[in-house]
């Protein structure tokens, strides 16, 4: 379980807080969306989740995070590494090897796996990628999308309790981002993980989360399931949250009175919902 | 005008990355290049600004090729914003990084002073600000005027929506569009089907290195084959549109609606067309139930009528029936 | 074609070697260079060392080196040809001369630059990073935070070259005309080292935060999961370097 209690955070170098009086709970096993306009503090949501806020980016923080009971002040950021993997933003500089099974094995050897658990982990976390054939292959010959998934895989390796991920599809294309939440949400349901991600395509993200949170310039403005904060489409829009249009198509029928129907997310549900309006 | 002539390129001398491309940008144009990563769409960006020469084949830019012009030249034609705008910044404030572009062309003065100062204006920038410190989107704008202060005839922007939120999308789009009205020739690559739906009027999909589809933004758009051979999916509402128009009896302004507000009013004349399918048929109903009405008011008078005529022998009969008794 | 100093995957004998033995050998070989003057073994040592290169199937890197390292050098022995007046004079200048010796030390110069600097970036392009940073922490015990640190420097160098061309990339696309005097071209470079240094500072930045969350300050010198063990041909190639250093040494005497 991930608790933020009345969580405030301005960076040493900001006049303000980026983030203010946020409470919230996420359950295990949650997978987690987060999304905003440019500057909301979804970001800094996630590093007080990874411990890098306090622990590399100082700064006043109030009230108090917790992940699995472990306070993230007082936890070390190594200890808090053990139960939270990250993937960062920037994928390039995250790789510290030249062959994947290198990357892979980097946080194995570091946390100390038992080294005959090594090749099985190595192995379950190529195959739970999807990525088994690139084993070999040298990072700087991987196209954006497949390091974004050894970039995960390499995590996984570790067992996280929490999967924090920070705009894993910023660079990729529609297909390629689709892919890699597939493979994410898959790993996540078989194992119990919990994961958080932050991202801009909230049409992707309402498509994989059980918990949509809208952040506006530093507080939470919606924390719920996909559908009843895609109700809001509007609302969505003036924060600088951009609808799936489906949504929005749906949303603006159901204005002219030609649609009374539950929320739709996506393409599929909105062909299906008209059929029937136009029955 | 950029021509391209079966152009063919590759980097290092390795495997081509684009083959035996044709197309031309007609001056005015608004031309979005969709794709997946990998498919020669920013390649073919590379070689219409001579970034990039061909290996095979002739770009021509107004009419000159590509390899016969000095960068600055190109520079001057062609404005180039790239997808990172932080390769692109390298002033310390803002109004020397609108400036760069003059002085890397050698015509700083007055006039140039004022263009910036009309750029600051109309983009509410902080002229004396520093760029690094500005946000992602800023940035972006900014890397976006201190191109199109130049005015050059026509603009190339490679994924100028990636990395910015809702609010800095729609600014960044409406510049562009604005700039596309007052004559200037847009070329984007882009992977927001949304956006390129919104804004372009022309589509060429590319995909492992050559053109699969050019033409019209929606007849490109609804193409089942291109979308499938470039890996794309149309804008939403689109693809909602081609759903319901696979069946049977579908209304044609739905089967080809495109935005919301054209599916919105699609729907509402389907309906209140039904609508009056059912008012019709009621009326219909009314008028037989009327002359049905009428009919059974008739044979009820005829029946009544019959009834008295049988009813005035029969009372007689009773009459003397009784009489007889 | 690998950019520079990134590791080209394949199976040669130096990709086999263990890693702290080509470095060590490298090393040997460089001091090897630095140690004679004899303009005929160090035309040797280039020779072996691009023999060497060609058999792991990286003529083409070691072209692109070669060239790199030739500019290099061809800067300091023009300023060795023109301040060591040696040997008969060719060339007058109004503070000495140009003579038939300064010619011969530019030359040596050259060579033995090109010589010494072919094998340890050869090293580079053999071995994994990886395996470069393990093995010397495991075998030669260094502290595991210098070996990353030193790893992770030569990992940078090609994305900031990456970084530099996108930069010059997108400034010729604004007009800044690159393709002039070299003089002119470095004026013109100068500016652009400030975005350059912004995406440095940022990139090693996230970098650090990144292994850091991944456990680096748990890592030990047995965190290695590889073993990197010693065959006849890694003691085989010390020995050889050994002799060509003893040899070198006694030219050096000899001569």
């Amino acid at each position: 379980m991930i608790e933020f209690k009345e969580f405030s955070f301005r960076y040493r170098e900001g006049a303000e807080p980026v983030v203010k009086d946020i409470s919230l709970t996420i359950p295990d096993g949650c997978f987690v969306g987060i999304t905003g306009a440019a500057g909301s503090g979804k970001s800094t949501l996630t590093y007080a989740i990874n411990g890098i806020i306090p622990h590399c980016y100082p700064g006043d923080f109030y009230g108090a995070v917790s992940v699995e009971g472990c306070d993230t002040v007082e936890t070390s950021l190594t200890d808090l590494s053990r139960m939270v993997g990250s993937v960062c933003q920037d994928i390039d500089s995250q790789m510290v090897s030249t062959v994947v099974e290198d990357e892979i094995l980097y946080g194995l050897e570091n946390f100390a796996v038992p080294w005959d658990e090594i090749p099985a982990r190595v192995d379950e976390a190529l195959a739970s990628m999807g990525i088994e054939d690139l084993r070999d292959r040298t990072i700087d010959s991987l196209s954006g999308g497949q390091k974004q998934k050894v970039a995960v895989a390499s995590v996984i390796a570790l067992h996280p309790k929490v999967l924090v991920l920070d705009e894993p599809t910023a660079e990729l294309d529609p297909a390629s981002s689709v892919a890699v939440f597939d493979l994410l949400a898959r790993y996540a349901r078989e194992h119990g993980t919990t994961v958080v991600v932050v991202e801009q395509k909230i049409a992707l993200l309402s498509d994989y989360a059980d918990l949509l949170v809208i952040v506006d310039d530093g507080r939470i403005r919606f924390a719920d399931t996909p559908d009843a904060v895609l109700a809001h489409s509007d609302e969505l829009l003036a924060l600088g949250v951009n609808c799936p249009r489906a949504t929005t198509l749906m949303n603006a029928l159901g204005k002219q009175g030609l649609y009374d129907g539950p929320t739709v997310r996506n393409v599929a549900q909105a062909a299906a919902a008209l059929q029937e309006v136009l029955a | 005008m950029i021509e391209f002539k079966n152009v063919s390129a590759s980097y290092d001398g390795e495997l081509a990355v684009l083959r035996d491309v044709s197309f031309t940008v007609n001056d005015g144009d608004f031309v979005a290049f969709v794709g997946t990563n990998g498919a020669g769409k920013s390649t073919t960006m590379r070689l219409a600004n001579g970034l990039l020469k061909p290996t095979a084949g002739e770009v021509l830019v107004d009419g000159v090729p590509t390899t016969a012009l000095k960068t600055s030249e190109l520079a001057r034609k062609i404005g180039f914003l790239f997808q990172n705008p932080d390769r692109q910044i390298c002033c310390n404030t803002v109004r020397e990084e609108l400036l760069f572009g003059f002085k890397a062309l050698g015509e700083e003065g007055p006039d140039a002073e004022a263009r910036v100062d009309a750029m600051i204006e109309r983009f509410g920038f902080d002229g004396d600000a520093e760029p690094y410190l500005l946000n992602r989107g800023t940035r972006q704008l900014l890397a976006l005027a201190s191109i199109i202060v130049l005015a050059p005839p026509t603009i190339i922007l490679d994924e100028p929506t990636t990395g910015l939120d809702f609010r800095e999308c729609v600014k960044v789009m409406d510049i562009v569009c604005e700039l596309n009205e007052g004559g200037t020739t847009v070329i984007m690559v882009c992977h927001d089907m949304e956006v390129v739906g919104d804004f372009a009027h022309r589509v060429i999909a590319m995909t492992a290195g050559q053109v699969v589809a050019d033409g019209a933004t929606f007849d490109v758009l609804r193409d089942g084959a291109v979308l499938k051979a470039a890996h794309i999916l149309p804008p939403q509402v689109t693809e909602v549109s081609m759903i319901l128009g696979r069946e049977p009896g579908c209304v044609p302004a739905v089967a080809a609606a495109n935005t919301v507000p054209q599916m919105v009013e699609a729907v509402a004349q389907a309906k209140q067309a039904e609508l009056q399918q059912v008012a019709e048929a009621a009326a219909l109903a009314d008028d037989v139930l009327a002359v049905l009405a009428a009919e059974q008011a008739a044979t009820a008078a005829a029946i009544v009528e019959a009834s008295a005529d049988y009813e005035a022998p029969a009372a007689a009969m009773g009459a003397s029936e009784e009489e007889g008794r | 074609m690998a950019k520079f100093l990134e590791y080209v995957p394949g199976d040669s004998i130096l990709h086999r070697m263990n890693p702290s033995v080509k470095l060590i050998c490298a090393v040997l070989f460089a001091v090897a260079c630095f140690v004679t003057s004899n303009l005929v073994f160090l035309a040797v040592l280039l020779a072996a060392a691009l023999v060497l290169a060609v058999s792991c199937g990286l003529g083409r890197e070691t072209a692109g080196l070669c060239k790199a390292v030739f500019a290099f050098s061809l800067i300091l022995a023009v300023v060795i040809l023109l301040t060591t007046p040696y040997g008969v004079p060719l060339v007058p200048l109004p503070w000495g001369f140009i003579g038939t010796g300064s010619l011969l030390a530019a030359l040596t110069v050259m060579v033995r630059l090109m010589a010494a600097a072919i094998p340890l970036f050869l090293v580079f392009y053999v071995t994994k990073m990886n395996d470069i940073t393990n093995s010397a922490v495991k075998q030669l015990h260094v502290p595991y935070k210098y070996a990353f640190t030193f790893t992770s420097t030569v990992h940078f160098i090609p994305v900031f070259m990456n970084d530099m061309a996108g930069i010059m990339e997108a400034q010729t696309a604004r007009g800044v005309a690159f393709d002039g005097s070299i003089v002119q071209k470095v004026r013109l470079m100068i500016p652009l080292c400030v975005p350059l240094l912004i995406s440095s500072v940022r990139k090693t930045n996230s970098a650090a935060i990144a292994a850091e969350v991944r456990g680096f300050n748990l890592r030990t010198r047995e965190s290695g999961y590889k073993e990197y063990p010693l065959t006849g041909i890694d003691y085989a190639a010390v020995a050889l370097c050994v002799l060509v250093l003893v040899a070198a040494i006694a030219v050096a005497v000899l001569g």
